[in-house]
């Protein structure tokens, strides 16, 4: 059968590589920061290095950004950070954005789910985009800011040193050979990563054996962006079938193979085509359509057991594979970078001792099993890795229609913000009778930001920001002299710190930067009175909170600083 | 019970099964229905439940 094969609609720049200057094949200058894969986390690592004014080299061996849409699902959380690293309008305007999906056994809808959404929120729930696109906006970002990212393409790393001081990498390129010096290497090569290998060290845990083709076809299809899932579907009987919108007509979609079927036949375009023209048979599209890409995926469970290793941080695939069931897999990656690229930017800065990079580590594999462990149950409902599984999958999938309770188990527990409650570096902190404890993100709130400039509605993750923030909760932004001295000592420090008032009414006009409470909202959500004070991190998460007397809450925030940055 | 807590029970009861293996599985899950009608205590309850499994099942997956 011959079948004519389409490309992708997305023409990615070719990048020529480039030597630096090299004294006998040595890069002359030595750096702070190397970063090996130009992927969606090492662009995030960075960008989110640069918003602190730390240089990095990052090195790719391709010539252009990746080929294939893979991660395809990006999700709020992954969007607050694209944010601050000011690359998202490219999200926002190509992204196909989706609050929820359906799940269907043989002819009925068994399950209709939802994400978060409200009117409390800023960004989607979650966006659909290629990972080329993904990347294309990254990489136009940190073009921007190429002042502080230099990128070196087509530049394959072909061995590892790492010592307690750094590391040295001899690169290949089509220009020539050459090797480089660097105080931090910061892993984000991917699943294959040949800095992993090169360290001698082995991703553990599970993998499973249920494998799933993956095809993108371009199908001009009016329908709706939401996950559709098909169980034991009347097109192709005994399998389980994904269905998610791209831009641009692009439309993937994942089937499960049977475990007697060859992997090899199975991926040919022959057999490929007609089961996926029996799916858009039964779903009803009809409009012409052609094959863009086959490929095959197995899930794993996956993770080093430490993502510090002296000098060498990893990241993103590098460090963790996770399934594809539940999009947790380049979010997560993101995340890390969110996670590493102030620590890794205090430290370089001499703000903070080392070991704060070790929380890097303690809380990304914690956010790793919290990751894998719902990645897991959500691939042992989609590939059942056992005739138990099955079994009972088809039971709930068959009882769903009728009897609402056991539909929660069908329901794919998409990615969110993991907190992290036992991180060494949440500070002590007041009781609370509810809202973000120390380790969680903060919930989304709409607000009024005050500046200089006047006063614009906005929300409360607009004011994270490259520095530590205290949030100081008051009736009209008032700060009594021991709170307003923080800014002072910590000036002094030269740690990068804003006290931001939050008012529960409009406060007198001045030039510092606050913000007020202008739906009535944001109080409860933090359960704050006047007095409340939150500290919150650079990527986001509570260091620590506190209410009650000032004198002992302007102590207690700055001893949390002193105890996570042990500078 | 939380849906947490559902997705605890139905991973062990998947787990405990594959233990097991496939032959011993139609009798653990005999032994576990009488157990749960004999916690359930109540037998309009359990008739009902029985009605309920009984419904539109259909034992081959088509080829």
């Amino acid at each position: 059968m011959s079948v004519e094969f389409k490309p992708y609609p997305f023409e990615a720049k070719q990048y020529a590589a480039r030597l630096p200057e090299l004294k006998g094949g040595h890069e002359a200058q030595r750096h702070a920061v190397t970063i090996v894969g130009g992927g969606p986390v090492g662009y995030a690592v960075a960008l989110g290095l640069a918003k602190h004014g730390v240089r990095s080299v990052l090195i790719e061996a391709d010539e252009s950004v990746c080929y294939g849409s893979r991660a395809i699902c990006i999700s709020r959380r992954s969007l607050e950070i694209i944010e601050r690293l000011g690359a998202l309008e490219g999200f926002l305007t190509k992204g196909l954005p989706w609050t929820g999906g359906r799940s269907f056994y043989r002819n009925d809808e068994v399950l209709h789910f939802t994400m978060p959404q409200d009117e409390n929120q800023k960004l989607p729930p979650m966006v659909n985009l290629a990972q080329y696109h993904i990347e294309q906006f990254l990489l136009d970002a940190a073009e921007r800011h190429a002042d502080l990212i230099d990128i070196r393409w087509r530049t394959k790393v072909t061995s590892v040193q790492h010592h307690a001081h750094g590391a040295t990498l001899a690169l290949s390129t089509p220009e020539g050979d050459y090797t480089l010096d660097t105080d931090w290497l910061v892993a984000a090569d991917g699943g294959r990563s040949t800095v992993r290998e090169a360290l001698g060290l082995k991703l553990e845990g599970t993998t499973y054996e249920g494998r799933y083709v993956i095809v993108d076809i371009l199908l001009d299809s009016a329908r709706p962006t939401e996950r559709l899932a098909y169980f034991d579907p009347a097109s192709n009987p005994g399998s389980t079938v994904l269905v998610h919108k791209q831009p641009d007509n692009v439309w993937r979609i994942d089937y499960q193979l049977r475990d007697d079927e060859d992997a090899d036949e199975a991926i040919k375009p022959g057999n490929v085509m007609p089961r996926v023209q029996s799916l858009l048979d039964m779903m009803g599209d009809k409009a012409p359509w052609s094959p863009v890409w086959i490929t095959i995926y197995k899930a794993n469970a996956l993770t080093l057991e430490r993502y510090r290793h002296g000098r060498v941080l990893f990241a993103g695939d590098a460090a963790h594979l996770v399934p594809i069931f539940g999009v947790r897999g380049a979010n997560s990656g993101i995340d890390d970078a969110d996670n590493l690229a102030w620590k890794l930017a205090w430290v370089v800065k001499g703000l903070a001792g080392e070991t704060l990079l070790d929380s890097y580590s303690d809380e990304r594999v914690y956010a790793a099993h919290e990751n894998l462990s719902y990645g897991t149950k959500s691939t042992e409902f989609m590939a059942p890795p056992s005739f138990a599984f099955d079994l009972m999958r088809t039971a709930v999938l068959s009882l769903a229609r009728q009897h609402a309770a056991v539909r929660s188990l069908i329901n794919p527990r998409q990615t969110s913000a993991i907190a992290y409650l036992a991180s060494p570096l949440n500070a002590a902190s007041d009781t609370f009778a509810s809202g973000p404890p120390p380790g969680a993100v903060l919930p989304e709130c709409p607000l009024t930001i005050v500046d200089r400039d006047g006063a614009r509605e906005g929300h409360v993750t607009d004011l994270v920001a490259p520095r530590f923030t205290a949030f100081y909760f008051s009736e009209d932004g008032a700060t009594p002299t021991p709170i307003a001295a923080l800014e002072t000592t910590l000036a002094e420090r030269a740690l990068p710190f804003a006290l931001v008032p939050l008012a529960q009414r409009r406060p007198a006009d001045t030039p510092r930067l606050s913000a007020w409470d202008h739906t009535g909202r944001l109080f409860p959500m933090y359960a704050a009175q006047p007095g409340t004070l939150y500290l919150v991190r650079p990527d986001g998460h509570v260091l620590g909170r506190w209410h009650g007397d000032v004198d002992a809450t302007a102590a207690h925030a700055l001893a949390a600083l002193d105890h996570a940055l042990r500078a | 019970m939380t849906d947490s807590e559902l997705d605890s029970v139905y991973t062990h009861l998947c787990k405990t099964m594959t233990g097991l293996g496939e032959a011993n599985g139609p009798l653990f899950l005999a032994r576990f229905a009488l157990l749960a009608i004999e916690r359930i205590g109540d037998a309009q309850a359990s008739l009902s439940l029985i009605d309920a499994a009984g419904e539109n099942v259909s034992a081959s997956v088509p080829q």
